[in-house]
């Protein structure tokens, strides 16, 4: 079966009424904790892992799907109105996109975003239609020395890129990896870095260390430094929709940031701070209004960006759903989430899921449609949720946060682990480590562990098995690059 | 965050420029990282680091983990003697330019750990409210009697879904059996 028939199948099990149901849920769910601040897609679909484990995986997914780019989309919302981005691929659009709504351009500033949005992502879903299977048939290729290969690259990438520097990169990744073999080894059913406690057999709860890091952290490190104060809203008067210039002043920075945004999300550090950034770049030079930039606000610099950080959404989900490798936080969450189901995500999920996949991928050209009707007309709505008093706020988040541990098997160990993982949540936030790598480490760290187990099971031992294939070779060399690259560049800027 | 979006960031808030605090020397940190590793790698060197038919055993990965969180804690003390920055990331809400309140940080604290004490005896309902108004007096709540309420009624909402609904085993209220 080709792709379009099988998207067609896909559609079949996507406008199904419960999935639809779930898709909207999904939707309202993402752009309300886009909007909102101390609570992002990570967390929320780690909050959920618990309760969805009884539902149906493809109504599960469709809904985590929606949640992804429904975070998106509410995270303009907050960086055009309130300069406040809520995620970091949102900071871009907080810079013209805010100058505008001081300008009483507001309303435009969140019709590009949205409308932008909606372009990219439905054009990167496309491509995702099409590559994805390709890529997926590629992956048969893989063997374990490669699958290794490919996840130190991951695991290098995402620790250089990501932090201020890569040794507190690095620290973050093997403080993940640490977690992520304590419990029984299930090669050889020994336990490991249990210290004597049968509840940790299982090792260490990804809810705990999500709820910890993100939840108790955030809440222990905004309570320390809150600045109090009300919110102060730009009121949405004036212009209340793009004119036709609008139009025609954004309708190119949507395609350039999505061409942007798909392949730079793909790849292995993925991420959406860097398209966001090179597309704001961009924009700005070819803008032919460029004396707005930085001054009264330029859409141009509104329209990039949020294409870019969409399609870049879609991006993450290529090697996630093809290779099984995830590229940031909430991709790391999704890939545990597959593993609640007992699925491997990679090209045997294609001719096993078929349904899933296919239901999934759907669902987002579906979401897109959903979250645009939700976002354009009902902005004012999703506004007022800032009216919730802070306060009142981090209190939800803490008790959402002690349902999800304390659910999960009613252990107190369970709840002091969390606020040890929240401690030091909170001191990576002050000392500024990165935290995905952690993520990453913890989830694929158990996954790599295998793959070089098998690999060097298979060379009998000999660690050249690990660059015989030259696919593996080139991967390691690659990851070799990425860590030496910062010291190259330093060396070679002039002092 | 890259480099990129930092200098973004300090863009977007022209705010005045704080006076730049005293360099912190968080030798803390670059301890705590190495005993960490020296934790992992003493239980790893516990383990068998071969097995006979799978050549690698249970204890090589998380040994070289160990290993190498020692390696990492040693550098970090090597920035930290070489006057590298760690400055506070920029987070929603929170900023940074000012002095971290100490009382709000032992409160959420305890509001994270007081509810592990009540969750048993007196259930999730009452642990929930007390989290609850413990993080909003941290944000600077003085209306406790409220707070406790609402927190109280958000939990029993929790419950009522949790356990009615979904099928999970959180704790109503022990002393009525519950």
């Amino acid at each position: 079966m080709n792709a379009l028939a099988q998207l067609a199948h896909g559609f079949a099990v996507a406008l199904t009424p419960l999935n639809l149901f779930w898709a909207l849920i999904g939707s309202i769910l993402g752009t309300a904790i886009g909007v909102l601040p101390g609570i992002g897609p990570a967390l929320t679909i780690a909050l959920l892992l618990p309760v969805t484990v009884k539902m149906n995986p493809t109504g599960a997914f469709i809904m985590f799907a929606a949640i992804l780019y429904g975070a998106m989309y509410g995270g303009s919302t907050t960086s055009i109105l309130l300069n406040t981005p809520g995620e970091s691929g949102a900071i871009m659009t907080a810079l013209e996109g805010n100058r505008m709504a001081r300008r009483g351009r507001g309303a435009a500033a969140l019709a590009t975003a949205a409308i932008g949005s909606f372009v990219a992502g439905t054009l990167a879903t496309i491509v995702l239609t099409f590559a994805a299977p390709a890529v997926a048939e590629l992956a048969f290729l893989f063997g374990p020395a490669d699958y290794f290969a490919l996840m130190v690259l991951a695991f290098t990438s995402v620790s250089c890129v990501l932090g201020t520097s890569r040794v507190r990169g690095f620290t973050s990744l093997f403080a993940g990896l640490a977690l992520g073999v304590m419990g029984i080894d299930a090669q050889t059913g020994q336990a490991r870095l249990t210290f004597g406690s049968p509840e940790l057999l299982d090792g260490m709860e990804l809810v705990v260390v999500m709820v910890g890091l993100f939840a108790v952290g955030e809440t222990m490190y905004v309570a320390s430094r809150y600045g109090g104060g009300g919110v102060r809203l730009n009121p949405l008067a004036g212009g209340l929709r793009m004119t036709r210039e609008d139009w025609r002043r954004s309708w190119k920075p949507w395609l350039r940031g999505t061409a942007l945004g798909f392949p730079i999300g793909a790849l292995p550090a993925g991420g959406s701070e860097i398209p966001t950034f090179l597309s704001y770049m961009i924009e700005r030079r070819l803008s032919p209004k460029r004396e707005e930039f930085g001054r009264e606000g330029a859409i141009e610099g509104v329209a990039g960006p949020e294409a870019a950080n969409n399609a870049a959404a879609a991006g993450i989900l290529v090697p996630l759903l093809t290779l099984g490798l995830p590229t940031s936080a909430t991709a790391a969450i999704l890939l545990a989430a597959f593993q609640n189901y007992g699925l491997q995500p990679g090209p045997f999920l294609f001719l096993n899921n078929p349904d899933l996949v296919w239901g999934l991928i759907a669902s987002l050209y579906v979401g897109n449609v959903l979250l645009l009707v939700l976002n354009l007309p009902l902005v004012g709505v999703w506004v007022r949720l800032l009216l919730i008093p802070r306060p009142w706020l981090y209190g939800g988040i803490m008790v959402f946060g002690i349902v999800g541990v304390y659910g999960l098997g009613g252990s107190e160990l369970d709840l002091a682990l969390m606020v040890a993982v929240g401690l030091v949540g909170y001191a990576m936030r002050v000392y500024d480590f990165p935290i995905a790598p952690a993520l990453l480490g913890m989830i694929l760290g158990p996954m790599a562990e295998t793959q070089l187990r098998r690999a060097l099971a298979i060379g009998q031992g000999s660690p050249w098995v690990l660059v015989e294939s030259s696919l593996s070779a080139a991967l390691l060399l690659l990851a070799v690059a990425v860590l030496l690259l910062p010291t190259v560049l330093r060396r070679l800027r002039p002092a | 965050m890259s480099a990129a979006t930092r200098s973004a960031n300090a863009a977007s808030r022209p705010a005045p420029e704080p006076v730049p605090p005293a360099p912190t020397r968080p030798w803390g940190i670059g301890v705590a990282v190495a005993a960490f590793g020296l934790v992992w790698l003493y239980g790893a060197l516990s383990l068998p680091q071969a097995a006979t038919y799978a050549v690698v055993g249970p204890g090589l990965f998380p040994a070289a983990i160990g290993f190498g969180l020692l390696v990492l804690g040693a550098l970090l003390l090597l920035a930290v003697a070489r006057g590298e920055r760690f400055e506070p990331q920029q987070v929603e809400d929170a900023d940074v330019s000012r002095h971290a309140s100490r009382a709000a940080f032992w409160t959420t604290l305890a509001a994270g750990v007081v509810p592990i004490l009540v969750i048993r005896p007196l259930g999730f309902p009452v642990a929930a409210a007390v989290a609850f108004a413990l993080t909003a007096r941290a944000f600077g709540s003085r209306r406790l009697p409220l707070d406790l309420a609402g927190g109280f009624l958000l939990g029993v909402a929790c419950w009522w879904l949790f356990s009615r609904l979904l099928g999970l085993s959180l704790p109503g209220f022990p002393p009525l059996g519950t």
